[in-house]
This record gives structure tokens, C-alpha cells and sequence, in this order.
């Protein structure tokens, strides 16, 4: 099968394949990262010191160290040293360990951005809230989120956006992304070998899908500009 | 019968003794006004009021009810804390308004949270109150749109939204331009004519003259002077002729 229009129903097939895959682990991130980010922010707020101090260690651990990195130890770690496959063979367990890897990473980012969007909301606003009579959990509710949203979205964004192309980096580790996908057209596979541009036609994927992104956080911080904070 | 009494009001930050045994009584209807430069403790006597502070002795009796005692090591239950806070209201030096509502919802949050009475009654008061500060047609603005006497004129009609016994002003007018100081010190006057009580650290001399019933003169952490308006024109102490002389 030589021509691309032969070529091209395969592969699009398979890229399709690989792209959910891909989009699973967006999401998976997504979806653990930023509740346990807020979680880690807290942590690193603490007024107890011991715990803010470990946090921290472990933030500067992740942050300090490559994503490709932490998800080879991860994944091969607890094999090694205990003799035990922890995550299963097969594709689901890779999938499991890189999606812990990639959750624990991205909420470290995300914790840093929390800690600052919580701290940049005037302590003003709180005290307001306090002589009205208001309880905590309602200022924190009704008068402390909007505005600590409205600060977050802007880096949260970026991040988001970096994620989309970092998932591909679970590549290292065999998870049948998209670009695992394409790259198997080039060493041979359902009849076609040597073939390059499913590889550069990946690139369509992660352009399309971040630019979808880029237009929903457009519109959010649009919805969020009626007022200033 | 006075509405409050403070009793001997001490408060440290650290090493730094701000508060140095604070007396005063104020009466329904009374306006007092507390001057002195600062970091003589002004604010921070506005911030033990308000429960935004604690003091480390004294008392604050509010119609014949201790709401504060520091004698009394137990910390407030953060309800009693809240009704405690009710007695008095707070506006802030640099207004503090919720950037995300409109004048209204800033006025309404906390009467419709608290739902201290019910919607429509909560909703006719507060364009009432806006109404008096002179805001009619900002209602629906939200703070950004407003310049600062606007929004200084929201936080006094918010303050007012809860009723509060005694108004609290911390410098209200200090980080307004010059040319807006007027609208907002208009508002106050208004207040005082409807026998409003209120307590209003201020550096406008002669408006505290004109609107007060009593001054506080205070300097580093004691009322060094107190008395009615007279004691501006004819000051006792050395420290307040020389703090006068500086306007």
C-alpha cells in the first residue's frame, strides 16, 4: 500500500485510536490534579510547620525533576525493587502508572498556582465579610473563590495547554498514545512501514485540541471580565 | 445610659504596646471622633471594636451586655463571635467592596446570607439606602465603574445594611482624591443629622469639629485629650496643640 490515499483511512483510524488514549489521560489528570493540588496548597499553607516544610520538599522534588523522569520510576520502581509488578502488564497498567505519575506532577504546579491565587485576593475582603457578620465558610464561598478563580485562570491555562502535548511523554513508557501511533507506521504496521507523516500528522491532533482550549479559556476569562479583583 | 463602654483596652503586637488602657463611653446618638497621628493605636482601637482584633485586657460593654472581656480566657464559639460583631459596623479605609457584585449585591450579601429579614424587605431597604448616599443610578454598576467616593458611599450604604448599632469609620476619606473627600464626608454628616451613633477616626479636622459630639485626641496607645469639639480650638496638652499646628 503505497499511495497516501490508500495509507490514509489506516492510519487515521489508528491515530484516532491513539488520540483517545491520549485524551483519556488528559482528562485523568485533569480530574485528579486539581482537587489533590488544592489539597497540596493547603499543605504548604500550613501554619504547621513540620507539614508546610514537607510539602514544600516534595513540590521541589517534582518541579525540580523531569516528568519523563518520574514516570520511568514509577513505572519500573516498585518491579525492580520488589520483585513485583505493581501495575499490572498490559496496557491498563501503564495507563494507571502514568496517570499517577501525571497527576502527582501536575498538582504540585497547580498547588503553587492555588497558593498564589489565594494569597493575591486582598485580606481586605475577608474582613469585610467578617463585619458583616458573614461566617468563614460562606466568605470563602460567596466573596474569596470568584475572585481567587478570576486570578487563577490565566496561569491555570498555560498549564493546561502544556498538558496536552506533556501526555505525550507517556510515550517512554509504551502507553499506546497518539504518538506511539504514529510512530509504528514507521517501523511496520497493518501493512504500512517507513512511513513518516502519520508521525508529523500527529501535530494536526495536539494543534486542534489545544486550540480548542485556548478559545474555552478565552471565553471563560472573558465571562470573568465584568469586574476587576 | 451609655450604648458603649470601653474598660481599660490593652493591646500588644509583639513587644510593641499599641493600646495603653483605653476608657471612653459614648451615648446613643453620639458622634465621636478619634484624631492623632498615626500609629498612636487609632485603628487598631477600631479593629478590637469590630472583633477583628483582641485585646489582651479590658472590657467592651455594648448596651449593658460584655461582648468582649479578655479576663474571660475562653475564645469566643465562632457564632457568638458573628452576633458579637453585629453590634457594630466597619468602613474600611480603602472601601473593601466585593468586586464581583454590583452595588446592590454588595449591599443585600450579607442581610439575604444572614436572612436577617426576608427578600423583598431586604431589597427595598438596601435601594433606600443607596438611595440616601446618592447612588440611584449606580445600582446596577459594579465597583470598577465607580470612582472611590462612589464606592466609599457603598461601603457606608453595605455597613448600614445590617443595622448595626454603632457605625465605625476608619479613615474614609484617605484614599480618596481631594475632590471626592466631599461626597463622603457629606453622607457622614447626613448620618449624624439622623442621630446616627457613630465612631470615625479621621485627619479631616475640621469636619470631625463640625459633626462630633466628643473627640479623642490619641497619642502613642493613651487618649491623651478628651472632650467636645472645644478641646480642637482650645487644646489642654502640648502634644495636641503641636498635632493640631501640623494641619
Amino acid at each position: 500500500m503505497n499511495t497516501f490515499m490508500q495509507q490514509f483511512p489506516i492510519v487515521f483510524q489508528s491515530l484516532n485510536v491513539g488520540f483517545l488514549q491520549t485524551l483519556k489521560l488528559f482528562a485523568v489528570t485533569l480530574l485528579g490534579a486539581i482537587p489533590l493540588g488544592l489539597v497540596i496548597s493547603f499543605g504548604s499553607m500550613s501554619r504547621f510547620k513540620p507539614l508546610s516544610a514537607a510539602v514544600k520538599f516534595i513540590v521541589w522534588i517534582i518541579r525540580g525533576t523531569p516528568l519523563m523522569l518520574q514516570l520511568l520510576i514509577i513505572f519500573y520502581f516498585p518491579g525492580l525493587v520488589f520483585g513485583k509488578q505493581l501495575w499490572g502488564g498490559g496496557e491498563s497498567g501503564r495507563f494507571l502508572a502514568s496517570a499517577i505519575a501525571f497527576i502527582i506532577n501536575y498538582a504540585c504546579y497547580f498547588s503553587e498556582i492555588y497558593r498564589g491565587g489565594i494569597q493575591g485576593v486582598p485580606h481586605g475582603q475577608q474582613e469585610a465579610g467578617q463585619v458583616l457578620g458573614l461566617p468563614k465558610s460562606r466568605i470563602f464561598f460567596r466573596i474569596t473563590l470568584l475572585q481567587m478563580i478570576k486570578r487563577i485562570v490565566p496561569p491555570m491555562s498555560n498549564e493546561i495547554i502544556t498538558l496536552v502535548k506533556d501526555t505525550s511523554l507517556a510515550r517512554i513508557i509504551a502507553l499506546q498514545e497518539i504518538i506511539w501511533a504514529g510512530q509504528a507506521f514507521m517501523k511496520g504496521s497493518q501493512g504500512i512501514s517507513g512511513a513518516i507523516w502519520p508521525l508529523f500528522f500527529t501535530g494536526v491532533y495536539y494543534l486542534a485540541f489545544s486550540g480548542i482550549l485556548t478559545l474555552l479559556f478565552g471565553w471563560i476569562e472573558k465571562k470573568l471580565s465584568y469586574f476587576k479583583a | 445610659m451609655a450604648i458603649l463602654e470601653v474598660k481599660n483596652l490593652n493591646k500588644s503586637f509583639g513587644r510593641n504596646h499599641v493600646l495603653k488602657g483605653i476608657d471612653f463611653t459614648l451615648e446613643k446618638g453620639e458622634v465621636l471622633s478619634i484624631i492623632g497621628s498615626s500609629g498612636s493605636g487609632k485603628t487598631t482601637l477600631l479593629r478590637c471594636l469590630n472583633s477583628l482584633e483582641f485585646a489582651d485586657e479590658g472590657q467592651i460593654i455594648v448596651n449593658s451586655e460584655t461582648i468582649f472581656d479578655a479576663a474571660i480566657n475562653k475564645r469566643p464559639s465562632e457564632k457568638e463571635l458573628r452576633l458579637k460583631r453585629l453590634h457594630f459596623g466597619l468602613v474600611f479605609q480603602n472601601f473593601n467592596l466585593f468586586p464581583q457584585y454590583s452595588v446592590l449585591e454588595n449591599v443585600t450579601l450579607a442581610p439575604r446570607l444572614l436572612k436577617k429579614y426576608s427578600k423583598e424587605e431586604i431589597e427595598k431597604y438596601a435601594l433606600g439606602l443607596i438611595d440616601s448616599v446618592g447612588l440611584k443610578d449606580k445600582v446596577n454598576s459594579y465597583p470598577c465603574e465607580l470612582s472611590g467616593g462612589q464606592q466609599q458611599r457603598v461601603a457606608i450604604a453595605r455597613a448600614l445594611a445590617m443595622k448595626p448599632n454603632i457605625l465605625c469609620f476608619d479613615e474614609p476619606t484617605s484614599a480618596l482624591d481631594p475632590e471626592l473627600t466631599g461626597e463622603v464626608l457629606k453622607v457622614i454628616r447626613s448620618l449624624a443629622e439622623r442621630h446616627m451613633t457613630m465612631i470615625i477616626v479621621t485627619h479631616e479636622m475640621t469636619f470631625a469639629h463640625d459633626v462630633s459630639d466628643k473627640i479623642i485626641f490619641m497619642d502613642d496607645g493613651v487618649i491623651a485629650e478628651y472632650g467636645d469639639p472645644g478641646i480642637l480650638e482650645h487644646p489642654k496638652s502640648e502634644r495636641l496643640q503641636a498635632f493640631l499646628t501640623s494641619f
